[in-house]
């Protein structure tokens, strides 16, 4: 740890009410996750552009999903699940896909099946949910669309089945993941279905 | 002088992480999961900053600083936000000043471990002390004499109860400018491959300011465009250019329902611009516009006065800034959109997200007298094509 705390004080400021002086002894910063933030013990809120794998009965969330993606993949057997929040459809060979690959639908999927064969999920055996990618402006070409036709092909060579698939349209969607393995899928109007 | 917005980039980051070992902190002591939703850096003036910061309460710590950095850095919370956050305290509002004092430690610590590490120096950092501030006395000693300061600003947000607040990040200026400029001004011009190679994100520190000025000007013209065509009292709330990640943009508008309009920029510099309203502002709005009550709250009488207000409201904005830079900037016809917030404007930041990772957003909230209303515009840049223009402001 290169810093350091010391005695010194900086002059005081003229209009501030001080006090004190005691030091935190020490305080530890608390241990620091990459990438999606457990926001309660049984969910775990995935932003854009990150995923989230979990093997016990959390809920894998995400919201505001517009042209972006979500892919949940899930091995019912090994009851291991992941959800991936990608932004645009390929990554590979950007150096922003190193530091972070899940903004991209390619390499997303990619570091998310990995993921989940580490956590003990046997990649022949997932099955995937998508959701998204919709057509929100005329103003921005077919980002959306662009997204769920790369989904489908790097699924394909992965050999991953998708069993049920939400996208298209006009229409932002948020969407859960539970332990049951479906994919419940609500849009702005409060419309719900579990696909 | 020069900075690479790049290198503000890395700055970011490490603000990002010190405000999350800040959640983790609080989330601790108080048992509530907090995280951190968005964390963005401001360049502006002292004088912007100071009166962004007008009429409010802070409640924080102060480092001193020595070695690798010197200078001051303060952490602070607005005080009516950490009155909710620590009530929630086992000890109740008793535990205030060291449960305050312990958060900005740690958050201060994570902010310039980052810092030290990227330095390769170490730096002394005093022990924190506690201080209660009105308005532009959070500022540290440096901010208000300079040409400019840098806030970073993350949200906090718990999701279980309804709670959401920032902490603020305030490094003293003059160091800090000099570290970033000092550091990265060979990396500014190395290009890369986001940058398209030859191409810099560097501008130079004066033209930020000014471009935070812009973001300023830009504001007031739109709401004059307002006033002028609604004959409704417009003034503007806030108005401040922040360095955000682009993913983290859609988080920032949140995913409340959201109606107003996008536009496409194209000149110099390129880019987007949204404007955007809660559901009920965006009907308000449409129904003072329109001269019988619409038959449905945002339906096509409603959708067309948006577009209408979209309309004026950016040309007021790029009017001021082509001026100012000299440029010819011109908008494409307003789309409307209603849906939810973050999805409206994620296949924007999608799109410039294919070229760059960090956007400048400019917060405005403009308010209109006699309606409930205020919105939010969202003016996302090309950065090359901004720096671009700014680096020929700071020649001319």
């Amino acid at each position: 740890m290169t810093r350091s705390l010391s005695d010194d004080r900086p002059d005081e400021p003229a209009d501030r009410t001080e006090s004190g002086g005691d030091a935190v002894a020490d305080a530890e910063p608390a241990a620091v996750t990459g990438g999606a933030v457990p926001d309660d013990p049984g969910r775990i809120k995935v932003g854009v552009g990150e995923f989230a794998v979990t093997s016990d009965d959390a809920v894998l969330t995400t919201s505001g999903l517009g042209s972006c993606v979500a892919v949940a993949l899930v091995d019912e057997r090994a009851g291991v699940r992941g959800l991936l929040h990608a932004m645009l459809p390929a990554g590979e060979g950007r150096t922003t896909a190193v530091s972070r690959p899940a903004k991209y639908v390619d390499t997303g999927i990619d570091s998310l099946i990995g993921a989940l064969d580490d956590a003990g999920a046997d990649p022949r055996r997932l099955e995937a949910r998508v959701a998204g990618g919709a057509e929100m402006l005329d103003l921005t070409d077919a980002v959306g669309p662009r997204n769920v036709e790369r989904v489908g092909e790097v699924l394909d060579a992965a050999g991953v089945p998708v069993v049920a698939s939400d996208v298209g349209d006009a229409v932002g969607r948020t969407v859960r993941f539970g332990p049951d393995g479906r994919l419940v899928v609500r849009a702005a109007d409060g419309f719900e279905r579990a696909i | 002088m020069r900075v690479d917005v790049r290198a503000l980039g890395a700055c970011n980051r490490l603000a990002e992480r010190g405000a999350k070992q800040a959640a983790g902190a609080l989330s601790d002591l108080t048992g509530t999961d907090l995280a951190v939703e968005v964390t963005g850096a401001s360049v502006a003036s002292g004088e912007d900053l100071a009166e962004s910061f007008a009429g409010r309460e802070s409640i924080g710590v102060s480092v001193g600083l020595r070695g690798g950095l010197d200078g001051e850095a303060v952490l602070a919370f607005d005080a009516v936000n950490a009155d909710a956050l620590l009530s929630l305290l086992p000890g109740g509002q008793s535990m205030e000043r060291s449960a305050v004092t312990e958060v900005g430690n740690i958050a201060l610590g994570g902010f310039l471990d980052g810092w030290a590490n990227y330095l390769g120096k170490a730096i002394d950092m005093s022990p924190p002390r506690y201080f209660e501030a009105d308005g532009a006395a959070v500022l540290p000693d440096g901010a208000l004499a300079g040409d400019g300061v840098f806030l970073f600003e993350s949200r906090l947000d718990a999701t279980t109860t309804d709670l959401d607040f920032s902490i603020y990040m305030l490094p003293d200026s003059g160091p800090f400018r000099d570290l970033i400029v000092g550091k990265t001004a060979p990396a500014a011009t190395a290009g890369g491959e986001a940058n398209g190679g030859t191409e810099s994100t560097a501008v130079s520190y004066e033209s930020l300011s000014t471009f935070s000025s812009l973001a300023k000007q830009g504001s007031a013209n739109a709401a004059d465009n307002i006033a002028m065509m609604t004959g409704l009292e417009t003034s503007v709330d806030v108005s401040r250019l922040r360095f955000v990640p682009l993913a983290d943009v859609p988080a920032e508008v949140g995913t409340e329902p959201h109606a107003g309009t996008v536009f496409e920029l194209q000149g110099e510099p390129s880019g987007y611009l949204a404007i955007l309203f809660e559901e009920s502002s965006a009907a308000a709005v449409a129904d003072a516009m329109l001269p019988m009550e619409p038959d449905e709250p945002l339906g096509d009488m409603a959708q067309n006065a948006l577009c209408e207000l979209g309309n004026v409201m950016t040309s007021g904005f790029i009017d001021g800034w082509a001026n100012v830079l000299g440029t010819s900037i011109t908008h494409s016809p307003p789309e409307f959109v209603h849906d939810i917030g973050a999805s409206t404007i994620s296949p924007l930041v999608a799109k410039l997200s294919e070229r760059q990772d960090y956007g400048f957003v400019i917060d405005t909230a403009i308010q209109t007298e006699g309606i409930q209303a205020r919105c939010d515009v969202y003016a996302l840049p090309d950065e090359r094509e901004l720096a671009r223009a700014l680096d020929r402001l700071s020649e001319s």
